[in-house]
């Protein structure tokens, strides 16, 4: 599985929303997350990758795409290292 | 009031009440261990501050809503420190909601940090303070006896905490371990923001009778003098901070102007 599916399957469970409508352009209003399942889909998606994310970073995400492309960043990083 | 030599944790010490908190203790002497959750930029910056004010100071990040991070916190301080002085449980966190719309997750999350977190990092403070006595702050709110808008979730858990503080402070007083809360109300950090964004109003910030807004310090001012030695007879009590707020009801008839 891609890290992309992974971190969508996290965010479906917490915010009990259908996958399949979980697109990069979604925004986490769109998918009606409020703040807590915001902050309880970041602390799984850090311990499924074992990486951490800062408030300061999250705050940027725009939509799903760039909260992927982050965690996608950070899996890479990790590899590297 | 000196607090040389003694070793503190602060609970969400990087930002806020916390912060506050944490350099207040540290300019009176205490080495500081920072934990936090979210912001680890921040608690880098209260760590260099304490460092600034020559005391040793530690940061952890710690989930305090979750038993399995808590044991590996005490466990660094127990490994690292091999003791502690005082515990300051200050994290919190909560979901701003109409009492019909509180769902379990919301509930449980909430209680979760704010209250249970109380409960299990005074037991594995305890055995760290064994022998030596120590002191346990937690901060509270207002929230615990006023009925503020979608602030019940938070409110709820603070009545528990206040409680909680009672009975730790009993059992625990024969170990020679002061247990006590401080109560603000509407307290200028970040977190109010928090709130705003959940949907309070600005109109709802009453300004206190005396004059102004709590503050962080002033907070902090009351938590370092229960975690000295001239407040030991004071016990399992919550100190309200909050400029006479709770005490002043301006909707009872007053005396008429001019």
């Amino acid at each position: 599985m891609t890290v992309e599916e992974q971190v969508r399957e996290i965010v479906a469970r917490i915010t009990h929303v259908d996958k399949s409508v979980i697109t990069r352009e979604s925004t986490f209003k769109e998918i009606k997350a409020d703040s807590l399942d915001i902050v309880q889909a970041l602390v799984a998606v850090e311990e499924a990758f074992g990486i951490e994310i800062p408030d300061e970073e999250a705050q940027k995400f725009q939509n799903f795409g760039d909260f992927v492309s982050y965690v996608e960043g950070r899996v890479a990083q990790e590899e590297k290292v | 009031m000196s607090l040389e030599g003694k070793v503190a944790l602060v609970t969400g010490g990087g930002r806020g009440i916390g912060r506050a908190i944490a350099l207040k203790l540290a300019s009176q002497g205490a080495d500081i261990i920072v934990d936090f959750f979210r912001r680890r930029s921040t608690a880098e910056q209260t760590a260099k501050e304490i460092e600034a004010l020559g005391r040793k100071a530690e940061i952890i990040r710690a989930n305090v809503g979750e038993e399995a991070k808590i044991d590996e916190m005490f466990d660094m301080i127990g490994n690292k420190f091999g003791r502690l002085d005082i515990l300051i449980n200050n994290a919190a966190s909560g979901v701003g909601r109409p009492v019909t719309d509180i769902d379990v997750k919301a509930w449980e999350w909430t209680m979760d940090i704010n209250a249970r977190a109380c409960l299990l990092c005074a037991q594995r403070a305890a055995k760290l303070m064994e022998g030596r006595g120590g002191k346990i702050v937690s901060i509270s709110s207002l929230g615990s006896f006023l009925v503020w808008p979608t602030y019940a979730i938070v409110g709820v858990s603070k009545a528990a905490l206040e409680a909680l503080t009672r009975y730790l402070a009993i059992e625990l007083a024969p170990r020679g371990i002061c247990v006590n809360a401080v109560a603000a109300s509407f307290v200028e950090t970040e977190a109010l923001q928090f709130y705003f964004d959940e949907g309070l109003n600005e109109d709802d910030i009453p300004v206190t009778p005396a004059g102004r807004i709590v503050n962080p310090e002033d907070v902090a001012n009351v938590v370092a003098f229960l975690c000295s030695e001239e407040a030991f007879m004071i016990r399992g009590q919550t100190i309200i901070v909050d400029g006479g707020f709770s005490v002043y009801s301006p909707s009872l008839p007053g005396k008429k102007k001019g």
